[in-house]
């Protein structure tokens, strides 16, 4: 079975498997085979062939977090079901979510206001700056997720337009 | 050179202020034999300085922010806990003149500057206005406001190229650069309606734009009975979106005659206003040697901390007995800097995506060691990093024997700061610090957006990704489960694959 991994923006299939002496990376038709154990002195050292590295690696449900050779990276496991959900999603413009972690400014439409695509539905600020946010297209605010003066994350849900009834 | 206080007029100090700030004043504090509080919104209760300080008095506002912001709140818990005195750290209320009047009519020292010197440099124009009556180097500029039917002319009259500026500006917004004197009038009218769109007020001045400006500071401290010093420059080039992220002292820029000069003129303006507390004075450096005044900054500094490496004086520690009420314990003759220090600003942020903040629990947070290092730092393992405030996490400050050797100790201790669970500007910083143009000290207030590959980082080679990839396989329990469920024999043939 592939799982997938992603990396900044690229998705990776990979698999996983045990050898005599350790693990085996597999992606495409291309074989990794390594050893990764505790070091004494914290972090983790990871082998390959001759090649040492000296890891951090923390663990936050999805996601593991890589410290290698003065950079770090971020890799999200991704569950086979949860990216057959993502495909099927309901249209994408059916949700606002925030490209950047922010605080809500102030919010210039309710639930059940009929919105044009264009309209202002809300203004946010991150980094000392203000964003207006406009409605993707035409519909019915069905939901609000956030007040005035709150802050939240990168991708925070904010707002849900009615679905669209299919055509 | 310290100087001994047998009786302090306050025992009690309250930090008005959060982060690494609060930390680096609540040391200083403790270190005087006074006792630290904090005041600390609900998101900062798992913060260092909640944990450092006495007594940490918990306060609320429609917006974390707001609660810093809120000075009556923090006026009742400096009373209510016995505070004799209120440090407002940088940012916030520092260089909040209303403030500072309604500490002292509640009978409680503020550790800054008066209001009136709070009042007269907070304002950009009229400190530029004070400064050139006193004699001292000022952009040639024009005002609308001097004379507004003249103003265009006059404003051709600076010469090209001007930078048109809002009069009640700040941060960037609504500033126009004019290189083609035809675009002069419509350039002009621009920026009057972003003037009006941004602050509502469309009243203009321009200056002339240096180009590719080196940003040079200078430390001063003033005593209440008229001492000033200047405690050297630093340099703080090295910007994004018109804030700081690598200070250092000395300038590599300036000649010994040219160091002398900018910094007894920086001496000499907080000298013409009495000025009492820490606080900076900024210029812009052209390429040609020239430099003008650009604004005083009437509270302790972010890059501070480079200051007191080279001279070996505590500057939080001068403002608590500046305000006690203290005589500055040295003359500038007895002031000598030994060394160079780098100081990186570590920040919640993704340099690839347009510096933008970022967010994440602090999973691993491990400080860098060695001879020269010093990291002030907010934050702690188990936090979380909120968007609520400024996305700056630490400092790091590096000091060696010369300039060579702060880059080589600096190098070094990047590579061992980590930080996982939220992403940071670590990786960036080294890559700015290893760019030939900072190594050779090349740089000026554009470097960064003439060097945009410098954000944006490196490809991810081929053999980083398997070791990446193969590492987060194992640390993934379907993965690993997975993998383990395969007796040895199976294993132990070795190319077996699902």
């Amino acid at each position: 079975m592939k799982h997938g991994f992603k990396v900044g923006d690229a998705d990776y299939d990979i698999g996983l498997s045990r050898t005599a002496d350790g693990y085996c990376l597999h992606l495409g038709s291309e074989h990794f085979a390594f050893q990764l154990r505790p070091a004494e002195a914290g972090g983790w050292i990871l082998a390959s062939g001759s090649e040492v590295d000296h890891l951090a690696i923390a663990v936050d449900g999805d996601q593991v977090h890589i410290h290698l050779d003065g950079e770090t990276y971020q890799l999200r496991f991704e569950h086979a079901l949860q990216r057959l959900a993502e495909l099927n999603e309901s249209s994408a413009a059916d949700v606002i979510r925030s490209a950047m972690p922010g605080n809500l400014i102030s919010l210039d439409v309710a639930v059940g206001d009929h919105v044009k695509q264009g309209q202002t539905l809300l203004m946010m600020e991150s980094m000392k700056m203000e964003t207006t946010i406009v409605a993707p297209r035409d519909g019915v605010v069905a939901e609000l997720h956030v007040a005035p003066g709150q802050s939240f994350d990168k991708d925070a849900l904010l707002l849900t337009l009615e679905a669209q009834p299919d055509d | 050179m310290q100087s001994s206080t047998t009786s302090w007029p306050f025992d009690t100090v309250l930090v008005a202020n959060r982060g690494e700030i609060a930390v680096r004043i609540l040391r200083s504090i403790k270190a005087l034999g006074l006792k630290g509080v904090v005041v600390y919104h609900a998101a900062d209760a798992a913060s260092p300085a909640v944990a450092l300080a006495d007594v940490a008095i918990e306060i609320s506002g429609d917006t974390p922010v707001a609660a810093y912001l809120d000075g009556a709140q923090i006026i009742n818990a400096a009373l209510g806990s016995g505070a004799g005195a209120i440090h407002p750290g940088y940012g916030f209320l520092s260089e909040n003149a209303e403030f500072a009047r309604a500490v002292a009519a509640a009978r409680l020292i503020f550790v800054g500057p008066t209001p009136e010197q709070i009042e007269l440099m907070g304002d950009k124009v009229r400190a530029r206005a004070f400064v050139e009556k006193a004699g001292f180097p000022v952009a040639p500029s024009a005002i609308e406001d001097d004379d507004p039917a003249s103003f265009v002319e006059r404003a051709r009259q600076v010469a090209l190229p001007i930078l048109i500026k809002p009069a009640a500006g700040g941060g960037g917004k609504g500033m126009r650069v004019v290189r083609d004197p035809a675009l002069l009038e419509q350039e002009i009218e621009r920026a009057r309606s972003e003037g009006l769109r941004y602050f509502g007020d469309g009243r203009l001045y321009v200056e002339r734009y240096i180009e590719n400006p080196r940003h040079i500071e200078v430390q001063v401290l003033g005593d209440a009975h008229g001492n000033v010093v200047h405690l050297f420059e630093r340099e703080c080039s090295v910007q994004r979106r018109f804030q700081k992220i690598i200070e250092e002292t000395p300038s590599p820029a300036l000649s010994p005659e040219q160091r002398q000069t900018i910094c007894d003129t920086a001496a000499g303006i907080a000298r013409s206003v009495n000025y009492r507390n820490a606080g900076t004075v900024e210029f812009i450096y052209g390429a040609g040697g020239e430099f003008y005044f650009l604004e005083t900054n009437t509270r302790l500094q972010v890059e501070h901390p480079v200051t007191e490496q080279i001279t070996g004086i505590d500057l939080a520690e001068q403002q608590l007995r500046i305000a006690a009420g203290e005589t500055l314990p040295f003359s500038q003759a007895d002031i000598q800097a030994q060394g160079h220090a780098l100081e990186f600003r570590i920040y919640a942020e993704d340099a690839a995506a347009g510096f933008t903040p970022t967010t994440g629990p602090v999973l691993q947070w491990t400080p860098p060691t060695g001879p020269g290092v010093r990291l002030d730092s907010g934050i702690a393992q188990g936090q979380n990093i909120s968007a609520a405030f400024d996305p700056m996490l630490a400092k790091l400050i590096i000091t060696g024997a010369n300039r060579e050797q702060a880059i080589a100790r600096a190098d070094q201790a990047l590579r061992e700061l980590i930080l996982l669970g939220c992403q940071t500007n670590i990786g960036f910083l080294r890559r700015v610090l290893n760019h030939p143009a900072f190594v050779s000290g090349q740089v000026h207030t554009g470097f960064l957006d003439a060097h945009p590959e410098l954000a944006a980082g490196p490809e991810l080679d081929h053999p980083s990704l398997l070791k990446l990839l193969a590492t987060a396989a194992l640390m993934t329990r379907p993965l690993r489960d997975a993998a383990d469920a395969v007796p040895d024999m199976h294993a132990a043939m070795g190319a077996w694959r699902n």
